[in-house]
């Protein structure tokens, strides 16, 4: 399964739910699957995408919220695991696209290529719902037990790195008001100005 | 019984006063304090602990796309694990949040491990483009914070008050 094919069927199972993505070819084939408002693209902060999701999971903790992390960038966070495990957010979902490289920067091997194991990680910090999947089917079936069953939820998907050829929008400020409007805190009316 | 210091106090009453609910922190000695009365008396305010500066402020974004009006709080060498989150992250897309520096490595540091990343931490603030003031007194701490936030929030960008130790830890000098 590719890393595309598969973000496409969590974007198909996404519901309203909020997807943060992260940087780089997760981003840009969440943007290819499917261009939504409750998309968050990241440009930067390598290993951020599930410290983001959490923060937001628990500001809105009636939200779902899907997290779409790399190996090599939660490699560069692995404390998030140890926090989520801690705070236990019932409404998220890091989903982990483990291609054992880091894909957009040409391809070197990461730690999952040698023996590292993501879902074991996050079991051992705490988090309860894992599953490793390798097929659309499995990670069909898991999507739907983490609409159903309270997370959090670590999923770490084995696929296929293919090369994106689209992009997101580049205008920040865009993407972030996009996206709180989208999941009803329109920065607008509940920022800025006299506290 | 414990007599809070009046400056940690004015961090509580502050940060509060400014909307801010969600506390994420990697704490340091003074910051006890803080944490302390935050637990004890501010009952609707949530404080997290982050493993690292750096997640504190991924786990701030959060936040305030949720709505939420963040505070960060952690000791002047964290702020060397947080500088890729605040200029790729929380700088370029104006995501802003309070964000509070317990210091080191000024009058009468004791550790010379502290001393480069408490002397850079303004001129750092500066180079990024965020806005630092350092509280001077106990009785101006609320005032300060409170303002600190409020134009963090209102202009989108993140704001630092630095406590330094001579505030924190005014006598006699002690170890983090």
């Amino acid at each position: 399964m590719t890393r595309l094919e598969a973000t496409r069927l969590v974007v198909a199972a996404a519901g309203d739910a909020a997807i943060i993505a992260s940087l780089g070819h997760p981003a840009y084939d969440l943007f290819a699957a499917g261009d939504r408002d409750a998309n968050f693209y990241t440009w930067g902060s390598m290993g951020l995408a599930s410290s983001i999701g959490l923060g937001l999971a628990m500001a809105q903790p009636s939200k779902r919220v899907i997290v779409l992390d790399g190996d090599g960038s939660l490699l560069m966070n692995l404390g998030s695991l140890a926090t989520i495990g801690w705070t236990r957010p019932a409404n998220l979902v890091v989903i982990v696209w483990d291609n054992e490289e880091y894909g957009t920067t040409g391809g070197q091997d990461t730690a999952t290529a040698h023996g590292a194991d993501l879902e074991a990680a996050a079991r051992a910090m705490g988090i309860v719902a894992t599953a490793t999947v390798k097929t659309p089917t499995e990670l069909d079936r898991v999507l739907a037990r983490a609409r159903t069953e309270p997370g959090p939820w670590a999923i770490v998907a084995k696929v296929d790195e293919t090369n994106p050829t689209t992009k997101p929008s580049l205008d920040y400020v865009f993407i972030k008001q996009r996206f709180m409007a989208a999941i009803g805190q329109p920065e607008g009316a509940t920022h800025g100005g006299p506290a | 019984m414990t007599v809070e210091p009046r400056w940690a106090s004015g961090v509580c009453a502050g940060l509060h006063a400014a909307g801010s609910r969600h506390v994420v922190y990697v704490p340091d000695n003074p910051l006890s304090h803080v944490l302390r009365i935050l637990r004890e008396s501010f009952r609707d305010i949530t404080t997290t602990l982050a493993t690292r500066e750096e997640e504190a402020f991924g786990i701030a974004a959060g936040l305030y796309l949720g709505g939420a009006r963040p505070t960060v709080m952690l000791q002047s060498s964290g702020l060397g694990n947080s500088i890729n989150a605040l200029t790729s992250l929380l700088v370029p897309y104006q995501i802003p949040a309070l964000i509070v520096i317990s210091m080191r490595g000024g009058d009468s540091e004791w550790n010379a491990a502290q001393v480069p990343m408490g002397r850079a931490v303004p001129a750092i603030c500066d180079a990024i483009g965020v806005p630092h003031v350092t509280v001077e007194s106990p009785e101006a701490t609320a005032d300060l914070v409170s303002r600190a936030g409020r134009t963090a929030f209102a202009a989108r960008i993140p704001g630092v008050c630095l406590l330094p130790r001579r505030l924190t830890v005014p006598s006699p000098p002690g170890a983090a």
